[in-house]
């Protein structure tokens, strides 16, 4: 096994329940867990390849905890991401306001982070319309008034799940190739490059 | 306690200049192995991995501290006809539950009904103001008068300057624990003692800190009193649960011991040699795990785990049923090291598919990266060796049938190194197969247990007999020794078999046992 290197870090946010990790299941696995649900302790990281083009873009995927207990802890996992895939729960209100919690706290602490606003469980809506709590267009508006992409997807089905992460790396590449100059941006994880995070260097 | 303070544990390094060959031939001829502690086999050969596990007092001590006047109040006294409430001798007053949503699947059940007062074990956490934080089962909100109820027979019962230990009715007992800011209160018709019940409440009371640090449980009720803590607790109230279910089951949380994967010495030295070179400046302790079993465990020189840290890392672990594929990082207190701050852990398989688990814990919540690539460093080095490929087959059997040990009618038996903090016990045979019977059996060594430690008179052995086994219990200064025998055997046979028995598992400490523990 060699270390693999992440060009962006991708961070997953929103309401507990909400389907974060269902969501990084669906797309990571191809697979969609059934049975007692059980909520994320602290964070789970995954690195996975897509391809761009020509190009192979590795995403860091950061699945938080929605809990509140890890509020605090929060900053780690979001800071220095590219994208923020921020969720909310198309069949409980609640969670649009966590949402805005998270957009508001992003464009405070990561304004270069960029915001993908993505209504979950869109086949529970499609089954029974009356479930639905969010509105399309509110949310759409929403998006656009923070420049954000907005998706509604389902992790059950699969639908629109591979179209989010795909727009992701794709947006990636074109900022990246923007910016291409010197500087390299990647994460190395068998090499620690960011040395202000770690002060200190072990050799063996 | 047996005998005055416990002697230090023998010194390997301090003093003893042979070398080690030497001295496990030694240990081997032991005419009478292990009645000192650190011969006993099983006992390592450096410094112990653990914080010096005497444990079962060790944990029980602290909550018999707080308890110094007590208040006993038997079935005349006034706060039991409250208690019938929980007891059961009446209907539960009504409760509201149909306006209140089901929270989890699970826990949807009638806490007026039979079935919800007849478990035999209930749970309840609540905060000193009285408001419901965990049951174990049904709904905290539906039970929220009865905690009021308990809440009001804590403190009526401090009003008077005393303490609340328990209240015995009717085949059941009341255990209540006062660890402010939380009272954890224990309800069980089991035959389990007051003290081991007080052991299992500590354990819930740790699992919560483990999750926010008593500093942060402390902060919060200093500022609001009347905080509804189950907004904190989300989403864990599964970690609690699986902790109990632990508790019911688990031999390793009984004896205050952790059990290893059964692996050649040789093999397993190798592993850990490969975890020691693979160090980070904030690693503190790197655990390896095959399901509940210890691989092997290497520390930061002068940095102890405390078994009951450990268990609850285990429940953790154990309790996620998440992706394999991913690495995790996650806060975590743990208690009996700092009630203060959080470790880090990083979590993950060494595979997809296997069931070797790596947990590397750092003081610095920003060392993901580093971790990650500890993990790595990790792999590559053993991937190279044959020990990862007898590591992968000592998988395939994790555990041994008590046949092997060839004593006639012997049918289980769980023996501790109390030097080492580390037990043994082969598998249960067919006839304890079924969920109910493991219970059973459990309740039979808890039973034992409670015997030896009693908190008044401790027994050195003890010997019962009954319809469906025979059980003996033996305690000396290096071991705790409960065995399990058919109803046909007979106590001289019994006492005899505990010779042997010490001969077999010297003859096997080198694979049962993780002898030679290391730091870096
Ligand atoms: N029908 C349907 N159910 C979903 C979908 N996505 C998630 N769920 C369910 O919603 C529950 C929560 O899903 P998770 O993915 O674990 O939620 P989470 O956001 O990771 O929650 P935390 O880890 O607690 O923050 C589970 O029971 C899932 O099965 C979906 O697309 N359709
Ligand atoms: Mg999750």
């Amino acid at each position: 096994m060699s270390a693999m290197r992440v060009d962006a870090k991708v961070v997953m946010l929103g309401k507990e329940s909400v389907g974060k990790t269902s969501l990084v299941e669906r797309y990571v696995h191809h697979r969609f867990l059934v049975g007692p649900y059980q909520n994320t302790i602290g964070a789970a990281f995954v690195a996975k390849p897509i391809q761009v083009g020509e190009k192979v873009i590795t995403l860091g995927i950061w699945d938080t905890a929605g809990s509140e207990r890890y509020e605090a802890m929060s900053r780690i996992y979001y800071r220095g991401a590219r994208a923020a895939i921020v969720c909310y729960d198309l069949t409980d209100s609640s969670s649009f306001q966590r949402a805005r919690f998270w957009v508001k706290e992003l464009q405070n602490c990561e304004e270069h982070c960029k915001i993908y606003l993505c209504g979950t469980k869109n086949d529970l809506v499609e089954a029974d319309r009356s479930v639905r709590q969010i509105d399309y267009h509110d949310a759409q508006d929403f998006a656009e008034e923070i420049g954000a992409q907005h998706f509604e997807t389902s992790s059950k089905t699969g639908i629109n799940v591979d179209e989010l992460f795909q727009k992701i790396a794709e947006d990636y590449n074109s900022t990246a190739f923007q910016y291409m100059t010197a500087e390299e941006t990647g994460v190395d994880l068998g090499l620690k490059k960011d040395s202000y995070f770690y002060s200190c260097c072990h050799n063996n | 306690m047996d005998g005055g303070p416990q002697k230090p544990a023998v010194g390997w390094e301090n003093g003893m200049l042979a070398p080690v060959d030497r001295l496990r031939t030694e240990r081997a001829d032991s005419p009478v192995p292990g009645l000192v502690e650190g011969t006993e086999p099983g006992a390592g050969q450096q410094s112990a991995m653990f914080v010096h596990a005497q444990s079962f007092e060790d944990l029980t001590a602290e909550a018999e501290e707080d308890v110094e006047r007590e208040a006993e109040l038997d079935e005349s006294g006034e706060p039991s006809e409250d208690l019938k409430v929980l007891v059961g001798e009446e209907t539960i007053e009504k409760q509201h539950n149909d306006d209140i949503p089901p929270e989890r699947g699970t826990k949807e059940e009638d806490v007026s009904s039979e079935a919800w007062r007849s478990h035999r074990k209930h749970v309840f956490v609540l905060s000193e103001a009285g408001k419901p934080i965990y049951t174990r089962y049904g709904t905290e909100e539906a039970l929220s008068s009865t905690m009021g109820v308990m809440m009001a027979l804590v403190s009526f019962v401090e009003a008077e300057k005393n303490i609340i230990r328990s209240i015995h009715a009717d085949g059941c007992k009341v255990v209540f624990l006062a660890k402010s800011p939380l009272v954890l209160v224990g309800v069980s018709r089991t035959c389990q003692s007051d003290k081991e019940l007080l052991r299992e409440l500590q354990y819930i009371y740790y699992q919560i800190v483990s999750l926010l640090t008593l500093t942060q449980l402390n902060h919060i009720f200093q500022h609001k009193q009347n905080y509804d803590l189950r907004r904190l607790l989300a989403g864990s109230e599964y970690l609690t649960d699986n902790l109990l279910h632990r508790l019911d089951r688990d031999p390793g949380l009984l004896l205050s011991a952790v059990t290893c994967l059964p692996l050649a010495s040789s093999a397993r030295d190798v592993v850990s040699a490969s975890l020691q070179a693979a160090k980070a400046k904030n690693l503190v302790f790197s655990i390896l795990l095959a399901g509940d079993r210890l691989v092997t465990l290497v520390r930061k020189k002068d940095q102890f785990l405390h078994h009951i840290d450990l268990h609850l890392v285990f429940n953790l672990v154990g309790s996620s049923s998440s992706s394999r594929e991913g690495e995790g990082w996650t806060p975590i207190c743990l208690p009996k090291f700092n009630t203060a701050g959080f470790f880090h852990a990083h979590i993950s398989y060494l595979e997809p598919a296997s069931e070797l688990c790596l947990i590397l814990v750092s003081t610095d919540r920003e060392d993901f990266f580093n971790m990650s690539d500890c993990k790595q460093r990790f792999l590559e080095r053993l991937s190279k060796r044959s020990a990862y490929q007898a590591m992968k087959e000592a998988l395939k059997c994790p555990s041994y049938s008590v046949e092997q040990v060839g004593i006639p009618e012997l049918r289980h038996f769980l023996y501790k190194s109390k030097s080492s903090g580390l037990y043994t016990s082969p598998e249960f045979p067919a006839i304890y197969q079924s969920d109910e019977e493991q219970e059973r059996m459990m309740g039979l060594y808890q039973d034992l247990h409670s015997h030896l430690h009693h908190p008044t008179r401790p027994l050195r052995s003890f010997y019962r007999c009954s319809e469906t086994e025979n059980l003996l219990a033996w305690v000396t200064s290096g071991f705790e020794l409960y065995l399990c025998f058919s109803p046909l055997g007979t106590k001289a046979l019994a006492h005899s078999a505990v010779n042997k028995l010490l001969k077999w598992i010297r003859k096997e400490e080198d694979r049962l046992f993780i002898l030679s523990p290391l730091t870096y």
